[in-house]
């Protein structure tokens, strides 16, 4: 390599460097936004508050919802738990579950760096333009600094794959079954975060599998059997709630048109890592081992898939992110030390040993594609608060606009269903009108029928209902709406405030014939009615 | 294979996904054949699952020919 190819290569990597280095600016002034937010921000945060809350008391979230408060969480309890010591030390707050979830994206982020830095050769910059673009993802920005457990079993799923992808070449038997059980907790952490997990688990398994048959599925049977007692004893802990409300609550209906317009949308954003990691992924089927990186990665297309089901959306690609980063991170380092080898074989007497002589040109034009990858990569990502102090300077340099809410750019956007509206700044104005719906609530006696947990929690009264989770397991037939109906036909809720009116139908046409709206509250985009019993107002 | 120091070959990898994606796109095509009940035919969820099983089945057939490299 020339000092010449040297400078130019450094100054691109240095332009990468700066543009993911932005990104990452704006993620942390978002996560700042949001953790001083004391409202729900993503529809759901609040009923994880909710479970939070539960398990600090010591008691499990999955509930019977046919009875009063009409209450369950649809989730895995681990980030919950985690989350719990924080309400005996704060309160009921969301401040700390974002700031959980900020972190768990900062640690995969670091994992992914160290990953790249560890397996492609040492190249510190490579490694490091690898963790930010899993930073500077609009998926992961969107959903990084939220309550919400997603980010956290990504954090187990990634730390899981860097501990286990050189276990099995460890000559130690002891350092070996050391670093296997480690990856395995691992995993069993992200399953009982979130259950999408399970495609990490899957593709784990088979990396083993290929590896050492014999020794997967012994370490399969140990893992099945301590993740089966566990599932066991939450089930009968909880009368059987935990299997309802866990498993048969989320078997959703599916809409194909969903996942193909998000894998569109994930590959309009991702595509300058996506080829490049493709590419490596091909090259170890063929020429090379498969990691469980690679593998990892096509397992988390399985989740991706998913994302079609009802209430499901871009988040179930964030797997495939931080797998993408690593093997996009790979080739990039393999290309910038031009350390590809091919054995002999079919394929590479077909299509690679006759362009050899091609090899000193194509390395010298992978010093400047490489970087300018991840420079289009921030392009392609990029989102940028228009109107805040640090970054409007830099939007009218840019001739950057807003396209989103609050002033807000974002090049993500709805092309599907499923897709969150979310990664716009709130302001002050949003934080008085939830304050003035807690007002509202605070002046019934009665209990108040809220679509947001915030509003009950803050006004210091029970939190009832869980309306996605009544509407899927409505939609399964496994809600019986009689005790909610009974009570809204007596009027026994002084409030009812709405924000997408996800409740099963029979309970919107009972509140429609008995609550009439007297007021709406603009907040964070949203506009929340607010009903009143009819006869009342 | 159950020793310790067993790995599978491209070919082992190759010959399974070979009859994992074969078996996957007839056991795709029979849910209409035992479900009778079911209307509309294939559907766009179905027609995906074809398609990834013919990609893994292909995919495989393209590893037997590597042979002893190792998986």
């Amino acid at each position: 390599m020339s000092s010449t190819e040297r400078t130019i290569n450094r100054l691109l990597l240095g332009a990468a460097l700066l543009v993911l280095i932005l990104s990452f600016a704006v993620y942390v002034a978002y996560a700042l936004n949001l953790m001083q937010f004391p409202f729900d921000y993503d529809q759901g945060e609040g009923f994880e508050l909710v479970d939070t809350v539960l398990f600090s008391q010591g008691r499990f979230p999955y509930l019977d919802t046919n009875v009063y408060p009409f209450y369950s969480s649809n989730y895995p309890p681990l980030f919950h738990v985690i989350a719990a010591p924080s309400v005996w030390l704060f309160g009921d707050a969301y401040w700390y579950g974002r700031f959980l979830g900020f972190l768990g994206t900062l640690v995969t982020a670091g994992a992914i760096a160290f990953a790249v830095y560890r397996d492609g050769g040492h190249h510190k910059w490579i490694a490091a333009l690898s963790g930010l673009a899993f930073l500077a993802s609009n998926t992961v920005y969107h959903i990084g600094p939220l309550f919400r457990q997603h980010m956290t079993m990504v954090m187990f799923e990634t730390l899981a794959v860097v501990v286990l992808a050189h276990a099995n070449e460890i000559e130690d038997t002891g350092g070996r079954r050391r670093s296997i059980f480690a990856g395995l907790a691992l995993v069993m952490a992200a399953g009982y975060t979130k259950q999408l997990a399970l495609a990490t688990a899957v593709g784990v398994f088979m990396f083993l599998f290929i590896r050492q048959p014999r020794r997967a599925v012994v370490w399969a049977l140990g893992f099945a059997l301590v993740g089966g007692a566990i599932f066991l004893w939450m089930n009968i802990a909880t009368s059987g709630q935990w299997w309802l409300q866990t498993i048969t609550a989320n078997v959703n209906d599916y809409y194909p048109d969903q996942t193909v317009g998000l894998f569109r949308l994930w590959f309009s954003l991702h595509g300058f890592l996506l080829v490049p990691a493709t590419l490596y992924a091909v090259y170890e089927l063929y020429f090379s081992r498969l990691s469980v990186y690679t593998i990892w990665f096509v397992a988390s297309l399985g989740t991706a898939v998913l994302s079609g089901k009802w209430g499901a959306g871009d988040s179930y690609f964030a797997t495939s992110i931080a797998a993408l980063c690593i093997l996009s991170g790979l080739f990039a380092s393999r290309t910038l030390n031009r350390s590809w080898t091919f054995p002999q074989n079919y394929l590479s007497r077909l299509f690679i040993f006759p362009f050899r002589s091609l090899a000193p040109a194509l390395g010298t034009l992978g010093m400047v594609v490489i970087p300018l990858l991840y420079v289009g990569y921030g392009r392609a990502t990029l989102h940028l608060p228009t109107n805040e102090p640090l970054f409007a300077p830099l939007a009218t340099l840019f001739g950057v606009e807003a396209n989103a809410q609050n002033g807000f750019y974002d090049s993500a956007g709805r092309i599907a269903g499923g897709y969150a509206d979310i990664g716009h700044f709130v302001t002050a104005a949003d934080i008085e009108a939830g304050w003035r719906i807690v007002d509202l609530v605070r002046a019934t006696e009665k209990p108040v029928l809220s679509e947001d947990a915030a509003f009950n929690l803050l006004a210091g009264k029970q939190v009832i209902t869980n309306p996605t989770q009544l509407l899927n397991l409505a939609n399964g037939g496994h809600f019986d709406s009689a005790a909610l109906i009974a009570m809204i036909q007596g009027q026994e809720f002084g409030l009812v405030i709405f924000r997408a009116q996800f409740y099963p139908i029979d309970v919107l046409q009972a509140i429609a014939r008995n609550y009439e709206q007297t007021e709406s509250v603009t907040m964070n985009g949203f506009e929340y009615l607010i009903l009143q019993p009819r006869g009342n107002s | 294979m159950l020793s310790n120091h067993f790995t599978l070959t491209k070919r082992h990898l190759g010959l399974l996904l070979l009859i994992g994606g074969a078996a996957a796109f007839v056991a795709i095509l029979a849910i209409d054949i035992v479900d009778v009940g079911r209307e509309g035919g294939i559907g766009p969820a179905q027609q995906i699952a074809l398609g990834a099983s013919v990609l893994v089945a292909l995919v495989g057939l393209t590893l037997i020919p590597i042979g002893s490299q190792d998986a």
